[in-house]
């Protein structure tokens, strides 16, 4: 059996497919985010079975996930990106203590129980403060695109202090440090560790080791040593950080069709 | 539609109301259909979801009628006192009076909400300097100028010190503008030295006897003025039968809270809830209907219970929510996320507490204000969340900040860390505006995601 999770991010919609009795992943994909987000979802979800030489019919159980869970009405289960994504993780890397995962538009903190269910989370989603958008409008305005932003950060010497968190003061911040005459290299290590004290204040006490590092700003360089240098651990990426959130909404569509079966 | 308890929408209780009536419905003075609160401008009613008991369309009708209230009681020739900040001492010594009826203007701060924005209050208090810097109860500065929603009172009682410091700030600005104070002061709540004579205070907490000496001096002073005002003494038995009707407010709210928060199925809603318990400070300016309001929601409530009905469903997720919001509606999201409410700190947990019948009445009065859970430490207010939480059975407690509320951004994360560390279970925080239309689904989120959590944390 086939099944399907679905995780309808704020930016990119992400589609994995497991083995209900496996749990492995055995497709996945992602596509921007637009306006038709339900056609976009069920068309990537469509490609990826095409490319397996399946059909919907072979598909056990469909969970979706992410902001715009409820869109998906085909789904047989909507739930939030807290608990797919310590499902993901749980079974990906477990004994997991903590995740934090920085997404386009929201941030989250979550804290795992040893059986690797949510123990208590924290989430950003009023302001870009702590996000991947953060980032983005940084790195505009240094020039730059995401991912050169990291590469800067990691050659940086003396990181500069960006103590703005409204995305909108911090271009200000941003054009004042460059007016004074720091490097592009101290200014992108100083938003990354922007963003990584602003995670580290919203996950409070719940910050226990081992710590994993998930969604789309995983991927950008440095950010890992960033957060690891404001938590005072080691901070692990996770494997496909884009799509644990959705292999954990796959995990629970799998335990639904299954109903306590054999799915862990 | 039936009798099974339900949560309706304002269209469903238009025929509901017509089946009531038709089944008999013995309705108050100020009873009648919930829809013309709509056309009065309560535009909020449109967007929530209610109980669809007689005995909530009653509590409904009694917050929504206050305004007639005050406005017959100043054309009766009572005096009218409005209350600030104290959140429950000073109208229980008003009403002592039979010529005084006391009110809260703080209560202005649900108008934005309830009128959804429309009476302009947030904007007439940015015109006078009180922007959104400050708490939400700056609306109270706009409804002094409209003139719209209540009375001028002719007496304002204003407590200060360890209190709110926006409510501080907007007083002062209020006065400024021409409407005389009473102030008097509440010190900080602090645990009694070793040396220091010690007294017990209504709920579970102590304080040196010279603090609670000091505001029994600052009430004797509102006492002065509330007798000057009504041309009549405020004498200890007056106080002291005073004391005892406030009393059968609070029992029945603790019996009403006692049993729905216990109960396995919630028989009342959470929005239901919190209107009943406000009814413990401000009594709508009738404290004999307030305690006729709450023996319907209890017998109610009771009715559910032994018929093994609720509202919602069985397994709802067991939430602790601590203070007030400005938005109604949030008490139906956490509902439509799959949580019940089983316990709440709204930030005056001392008037749900009794005054003591056993001592002088001044003195009693004096300890009761002191157990104020503003004018404690936060971790004052997270001991009494943990202790009612854990009474409670809850699985997960939300604390709600108020925009704006200088209290909320030192209490909140100190209460978070407490409850979370003491009760070990998840505690999320929220911050809800007047209207909270536009941050709808990412607290909707929010609170399904806690829901969640809850609900897989629990032994299979």
């Amino acid at each position: 059996m086939i099944c399907a999770g679905i995780d309808m991010g704020s930016r990119t919609i992400k589609v994995v497919l497991i083995d209900g009795e496996s749990l492995a992943a055995v497709a996945s994909g992602i596509v921007d985010q637009g306006i038709e987000q339900e056609a976009l979802a069920e068309r990537l979800l469509q490609e990826l079975l095409d490319e397996r030489g399946l059909v919907r019919g072979d598909v056990g159980a469909v969970a979706a996930t992410g902001y715009g869970r409820k869109l998906i009405r085909a789904a047989d289960l909507h739930m939030t990106e807290i608990t797919c994504q310590a499902t993901g993780i749980a079974h990906s890397l477990p004994g997991t203590g903590a995740v934090i995962d920085i997404g386009g538009q929201d941030s989250k903190f979550l804290q795992l129980l040893p059986s690797g269910k949510v123990g208590d989370f924290a989430m950003n989603d009023r302001c870009a403060a702590g996000t991947g958008r953060f980032l983005e409008m940084a790195a505009a305005q240094l020039g730059l695109r995401i991912s050169e932003l990291g590469e800067m950060a990691g050659r940086s010497v003396d990181p500069s202090k960006i103590s703005s968190m409204c995305v909108v003061f911090a271009e200000t911040e941003i054009v004042g440090l460059l007016a004074q005459g720091s490097t592009v290299e101290d200014i992108a290590a100083g938003i990354q560790a922007s963003i990584a004290q602003r995670i580290r204040a919203m996950a409070g006490s719940k910050a226990s080791p081992p710590i994993v590092f998930t969604g789309g700003v995983a991927l950008v360089p440095s950010m890992d040593a960033a957060l690891a240098a404001a938590f005072g651990h080691p901070v692990a990426i996770a494997p496909n950080p884009q799509l644990t959130c959705a292999h954990g909404a796959a995990i629970l569509a799998a335990r639904h069709a299954g109903n306590g079966r054999k799915a862990d | 539609m039936t009798d099974s308890p339900r949560r309706i929408t304002l269209d469903q209780w238009d025929d509901r109301y017509d089946q009531l009536r038709r089944g008999g419905l013995a309705e108050p003075s100020y009873g009648g259909c919930l829809r013309r609160h709509v056309d009065d401008g309560d535009t909020r009613l449109l967007d929530l979801v209610m109980d669809n008991s007689a005995a909530s369309l009653r509590l409904w009708n009694f917050l929504l009628t206050e305004e007639g209230r005050l406005a017959a009681a100043r054309r009766q020739g009572k005096v009218l006192v409005g209350a600030m900040k104290d959140l429950g001492t000073v109208p229980v010594m008003a009403f002592s009076l039979e010529n005084v009826v006391a009110f809260y203007p703080d209560g202005a701060w649900w108008i934005p909400c309830i009128m959804q924005q429309n009476a302009n209050l947030l904007e007439i208090a940015d015109s006078l300097g009180v922007d959104d810097s400050f708490c939400p109860v700056r609306a109270l500065l706009g409804a002094f100028v409209s003139e719209a929603h209540f009375p001028i009172p002719d007496q304002l009682v204003c407590s200060v010190g360890a209190t709110c410091d926006d409510l501080s700030a907007i007083a002062q600005r209020l006065e400024g503008m021409g409407h005389a104070i009473h102030w008097w002061e509440v010190p900080h709540r602090r645990a009694p030295e070793s040396d220091e004579e010690a007294v017990a205070l209504p709920g579970i907490f102590s304080a040196p006897k010279s603090l609670v000496r000091f505001v029994q001096g600052e009430l004797e002073r509102v006492r002065d003025v509330l007798a000057d005002r009504a041309g009549s003494p405020l004498t200890d038995d007056r106080l002291a039968a005073g004391i005892r009707r406030a009393n059968q407010v609070r029992r029945l709210l603790a019996q009403l809270r006692e049993e729905v928060f216990a109960a396995e199925a919630a028989p009342l809603p959470a929005l239901e809830m919190l209107i009943a318990e406000m009814l413990a400070i401000h009594f709508c300016s009738d404290q004999q209907e307030s305690a006729a309001v709450l023996e319907g929601l209890l017998a109610e409530a009771r009715r559910r219970i032994r018929e093994g009905v609720g509202v919602l469903a069985a397994d709802a997720a067991r939430v602790f929510w601590v203070n007030p919001v400005a938005d109604l509606r949030m008490m139906n999201l956490l509902e439509e996320a799959g949580g019940r409410v089983c316990g709440t700190e709204y930030l005056f947990s001392h008037a749900l507490d009794l005054i003591p019948e056993d001592l002088p009445p001044m003195e009693a009065l004096a300890r009761a204000a002191l157990a104020d859970p503003m004018v404690g430490s936060p971790v004052d207010r997270a001991e009494r969340i943990c202790h009612d939480g854990k009474r409670f059975g809850a699985e997960a407690v939300v604390v709600s900040a108020i925009p704006g509320a200088s209290h909320c951004a030192l209490e909140g994360a100190i209460i978070a860390e407490v409850v979370g560390g003491r009760l070990g279970v998840p505690v999320l925080e929220i911050e809800v505006p007047p209207i909270t239309d536009s941050i709808r689904p990412t607290l909707q989120t929010r609170l399904e995601a806690l829901v969640e959590t809850v609900k897989t944390r629990r032994p299979p």
